[in-house]
């Protein structure tokens, strides 16, 4: 059961063709281009759309049980978690890439 | 803010006045003279209750109305050895019987334990609510 | 008004009212068994399936409709006089063992209702943050 968490919070999850397809559109946005594959901006999106999908499975989950539809409680506790897990990994995506930006944006001539 | 706890302290309350009508019930089983020492059987006291809380009857929860005494007839008792035996030779003994008396007190301890129960619950959900903003 | 409507999202509306219905609830199961002793007392409670019933049709509602326009303010539960169970002598138709387990019962959903309040409220603030912790 360790093992799929894992395999669920790792990136290559995150961006479809595994990463080879990473590294190659992380080379393709610094490039400046779509070269081979998915760029960097639309796996970005994508992610950004599977995280809102994840929070809108939970937020349905949790009303569910509240309304009495579902007597599911680990399972809404399940969702709840993955979704806030898969946040915080987008969340720190966004903070790496911004440190990136900025430092890439101080370096001296 | 806490009417919840008002409300479980006074069935507290309440159920320990009725331990105490039944306390002194148990104790003057065998009462027959008064604190005068005239012959004057001891009357059962039971405790009559109603809804609404003793400071604000609007407010949910129970009070106790009185403690009455128990007006059904004494237990005649044959004993031509007592001082105060009649001419046929009944003493007049209080009209407790021990069995009820038992039970009553079994009651009101389990209500005072439900109720100091309830009480625990009303803080913890107290606390959950609070822990919103920590 | 996006402030309202960001602040409302989720499963956040719901919860509160689930919330407000709990403690609501708990303040008559403790006044039921505050007089368990009472002659003649009428049991008084809020039903939790009529209040399940009238949330699952908001939600319906709430779904079909733009977001953030509809929420479950107004959805109110009624006091009611159960008539269940023993009615003993005293014409107090109490049973010690039901008000304590509906109160744990209620009590844990409350619980359950404030913590899914609060990790919604949590996830807002740490997007507000920046930061991940």
């Amino acid at each position: 059961m360790i093992d799929g968490v894992n395999d669920n919070l790792s990136l290559n999850r995150l961006m479809p063709g595994g990463a080879s397809a990473a590294k190659a559109g992380v080379g393709a946005a610094t490039g400046g281009g779509a070269a081979g594959g998915a760029s960097f901006s639309d796996v970005l999106e994508k992610s950004i759309g599977e995280v809102s999908r994840l929070q809108q499975d939970a937020s349905k989950a949790v009303e569910d049980l509240m309304a009495g539809k579902s007597q599911d409680v680990t399972g809404v506790m399940t969702a709840m978690e993955k979704s806030d897990l898969a946040f915080k990994t987008l969340l720190a995506i966004r903070s790496k890439l911004m440190d990136a930006y900025e430092e890439i944006k101080n370096t001296s001539m | 803010m806490f009417e919840n706890l008002d409300t479980s302290a006074s069935a507290l309350t309440a159920q320990r006045t009725r331990m105490n009508a039944i306390a002194a019930n148990v104790a003057g089983m065998n009462v027959t003279h008064d604190a005068d020492g005239k012959p004057n059987p001891y009357r059962r006291k039971f405790a009559i209750m109603a809804e609404g809380h003793p400071n604000d009857p609007d407010a949910p929860g129970v009070h106790i109305v009185s403690v009455e005494q128990d007006q059904s007839p004494f237990r005649k008792v044959l004993d031509w050895s007592h001082p105060d035996h009649d001419k046929d030779g009944y003493v007049k003994m209080p009209n407790i019987d021990l069995a009820i008396e038992m039970v009553d007190m079994m009651e009101a301890s389990r209500a005072y334990e439900a109720n100091i129960s309830a009480m625990e619950v009303s803080k913890s959900m107290m606390n959950a609510t609070l822990r919103l903003l920590a | 008004m996006f402030i309202n409507r960001l602040i409302n999202q989720g499963s956040a509306p719901m919860l509160e009212q689930v919330a407000k219905f709990t403690s609501q609830r708990h303040g008559l199961l403790l006044d039921n068994l505050a007089n368990v002793s009472t002659f003649g007392y009428q049991q008084k409670d809020l039903s939790l399936d009529g209040f399940q019933a009238m949330l699952r049709e908001r939600s319906e509602v709430r779904q079909a409709s733009p977001p953030g326009s509809v929420g479950y303010d107004d959805i109110q539960a009624e006091v009611e006089n159960p008539q269940s169970g023993i009615l003993f002598h005293d014409g107090n138709n109490r049973s010690m063992e039901q008000l304590t387990s509906d109160v744990a019962k209620n009590a844990l959903m409350h619980n359950l209702a404030i913590e899914l309040l609060r990790k919604q409220f949590a996830t807002l603030d740490m997007a507000l943050k920046e930061r991940v912790t």
